[in-house]
């Protein structure tokens, strides 16, 4: 594996992130409607999409980004990638500014930072040939040279595919299967960050656990670190080192996987947390869930104050007038939240 | 056993699909059945069967379809009845959710005039009857502003309010057995605690029972009163919920309960993914079809097993050494997958 090897050990110093994101906003101009809307809310405007996220991710880390549909997390992970202009904002990568970097040069470093989309499905073309697809950026970035095949063969067992598979087609290989080709194909160029878009969100259970312990492998031995996109709150707890928690726009509460998942301290992880459904009657039985009511309040024009106090049970006058800062408040990792108070899980769940 | 009589009895289910490689026999020989009021979940991969065994009984599967065996509702059989006869009971005693709302309804017509319809399709009732039904079932499945709402069309609601709309439409008869498939899994988890909630409000309103088909084990936990695990076409393990989740018996469900990832108070763990891939169903090996993936497989595992009772009142399970695979659980909290594929690896910290 000497050739996958290069991207561990030297060139980012110890503490120092390998990408910095600082006040990342994304939004979008949206169309004027030509039928009067429903309920009359969704007027022409501009979608917030992702209004001020801010967070580093270490060399060899791994951040979990959790949130609802539409709650901006995807548009994050494209906007770190450029691949959606961001409105404002910085994202830097090894100390390098991406934002304001031209095209020739960001096509350079992308090789560094690389994609791995939900849908294995369309996100291989089903014309071209597994070994193909995987050369694909080995080609543009003409770095294929005499060893391509090799170096091919050599992606497709790493990530636990048969080489002599390389002259198939997408559609002979089962969902987990393509997921895995996909992820051959992003570290193709041997990047030093995975964005990881909702992964392993299509596949069955029995699979999913496979390609999440790929994925913890690979980060093992290559030291990459990961952006890990997801929905999915167990297979965010499971994957990785930190979690950042999501909604309408903005990071309402960030911290260790243990911390947030032990003491989570935002009503909306609390919600998120508990209405996780888990593999254990009794606990079921038992457990009280936060059913938060309504749903999330369009991008085009969010609450005033904190976005979540249209649904929040903690919801005061204040949280309409002042917006809470992302602080920590007392429970040793930073919360969104006026009323922020850490809950243990298992007293929640009926354990205790 | 003791039970009362079944509302929906599924019997020696077998359906084939002729195809240009040969007979996929995606069903073969199932048999359940749910009481009044109960709730029956049914898991497993992708392609086990689960679906094409809730589409037989429901008389919606396409036309090579072969399906024999039997199903009855309340005595009467389903399998083989004329469209004519099926199609009152479809909607009216048996209703269907789908998981995806989208294509179950349609989109050129307002969601008020859709549920109309399903009432005045079983009833002679008068359109403005119909249509106030129709916005007492909106307000039935938690949807705010129903009246509003009933004039408002598919594409205007969410993935969530879209599913209540259907699941609305389910109750709209107030039918004796719902058949939910996957009705969860598209939505988000707080919209899927919301639509859970909504599934038991509407049980509780009209009383019936419901087949909860999904591969989402923790949503099965919390909701299912008797629990049968699929595989291959083939019901592999039968029994209360408590019984399949803390003393499963087939290595098939220790692995599914092995593979899944779990928040617990420490947030981490490590699952255990099944080695290997469920079998084509076109000309099955014989032997049990699970023995490819098993670590528990031997010379045995050649003859398939039969479901067979190993604790009663109706725990079952389809294994030759379902003794051994007891003792090999390692009980509720833990993953005992990892002693089932002999593969132990140190947690992630």
């Amino acid at each position: 594996m000497t050739v996958l090897a290069g991207a561990s050990g030297t060139g980012v110093v110890v503490g120092q992130p390998v990408l910095a994101v600082r006040d990342l906003v994304v939004h979008f101009g949206a169309r004027r409607r030509s039928r009067p809307p429903l309920a009359g809310r969704r007027s022409a405007g501009i979608v917030h999409a992702v209004c001020g996220v801010s967070f580093d991710l270490g060399a060899g880390e791994t951040l979990g980004l959790v949130g609802e549909s539409g709650c901006g997390k995807s548009t994050t992970a494209r906007a770190v990638l450029q691949l959606v202009p961001p409105t404002s904002g910085s994202v830097r990568f090894e100390g390098r500014e991406l934002t304001s970097l031209g095209t020739g040069e960001l096509r350079r470093l992308r090789a560094d930072l690389q994609m791995v989309f939900q849908d294995p499905y369309s996100s291989l073309d089903p014309r071209m040939s597994v070994g193909t697809s995987v050369a694909e950026p080995l080609r543009v970035h003409r770095r294929l040279g005499v060893h391509g095949e090799e170096r091919v063969a050599e992606l497709l067992r790493t990530v636990g595919l048969d080489p002599a598979h390389a002259r198939r087609y997408p559609h002979e290989f089962s969902g987990g299967q393509r997921q895995r080709i996909g992820i051959a194909r992003a570290l193709a160029l041997e990047p030093k960050v995975l964005v990881l878009d909702e992964p392993v969100s299509a596949l069955d259970v029995s699979v999913k656990a496979g390609v999440v312990n790929l994925l913890e492998e690979l980060q093992d031995r290559l030291g990459l670190a990961y952006l890990f996109v997801a929905h999915d709150l167990s297979v965010v707890g499971q994957i990785s080192d930190r979690v950042a928690v999501m909604y309408l726009g903005k990071l309402v509460e960030t911290g260790t996987a243990a911390a947030v998942y032990q003491h989570p301290s935002h009503p909306y992880t609390q919600a998120l947390l508990s209405a996780v459904p888990q593999p254990d009657p009794a606990l079921e039985r038992r457990r009280r869930r936060i059913v938060l009511t309504g749903e999330v309040p369009s991008p085009v024009s969010p609450p005033s104050g904190c976005r979540f106090r249209t649904r929040c049970p903690k919801a005061a006058p204040v949280c309409a007038e002042e917006e809470p800062a992302l602080v920590d408040r007392g429970q040793g990792h930073p919360v969104a939240c006026h009323f922020a108070e850490a809950v243990d899980p298992g007293a929640r769940c009926g354990i205790g | 056993m003791a039970q009362p009589e079944p509302v929906l009895a599924v019997d020696a289910l077998v359906v084939r699909f002729p195809t240009a490689d040969g007979v996929v026999e995606a069903v073969r020989g199932v048999s359940w059945s749910v009481g009044p009021g109960q709730v029956l979940g049914i898991v497993g991969e992708s392609g086990a069967g689960k679906s094409v065994s809730a589409l037989a009984v429901m008389g919606l599967l396409p036309d090579p379809a072969v399906v024999s065996g039997s199903a009855r509702l309340r005595g009467a059989e389903l399998v083989g009845m004329a469209p004519r006869v099926l199609n009152r009971y479809r909607g009216e005693r048996l209703a269907m959710i789908f998981q995806d709302p989208m294509s179950s309804l349609n989109p050129v017509r307002t969601v008020g005039w859709q549920l109309a319809e399903a009432v005045r399709v079983h009833h002679e009732v008068s359109r403005r009857d119909a249509r106030s039904r129709a916005v007492e079932l909106l307000e039935l499945v938690g949807i705010p502003n129903p009246r509003q709402r009933a004039r408002g069309y598919p594409h205007e609601l969410s993935g969530g309010m879209r599913q209540r709309v259907v699941i609305a439409m389910a109750m709209a008869n107030d039918p004796e057995v719902i058949i939910a498939d996957e009705p969860t899994t598209a939505l988000d988890v707080t919209v899927q605690a919301q639509i859970l909630e909504t599934l038991h409000r509407a049980r509780e309103a009209t009383g019936a029972a419901m087949v909860l088909i999904t591969h989402d084990l923790g949503v099965v936990a919390g909701v299912a009163d008797e629990v049968i695990v699929m595989y291959a076409g083939r019901v592999v393990e039968r029994g209360g919920v408590d019984e399949v989740f803390y003393r499963p018996r087939m290595p098939y469900t220790q692995a599914l309960l092995g593979s899944l990832p779990r928040v617990g108070p420490d947030g981490s763990g490590r699952s255990v993914p099944i080695p290997g891939a469920p079998p084509s169903l076109i000309d099955l090996p014989p032997g049990c079809p699970f023995a490819p993936r098993c670590s528990f497989a031997r010379a045995d595992c050649g003859d398939e097993p039969v479901l067979r009772l190993v604790e009663p009142p109706r725990h079952q399970v389809a294994c030759h050494f379902s003794e051994q695979v007891a003792s090999a659980w390692g009980g509720s909290g833990e993953p005992a997958a990892r002693a089932v594929n002999g593969e132990v690896s140190g947690g992630r910290s």
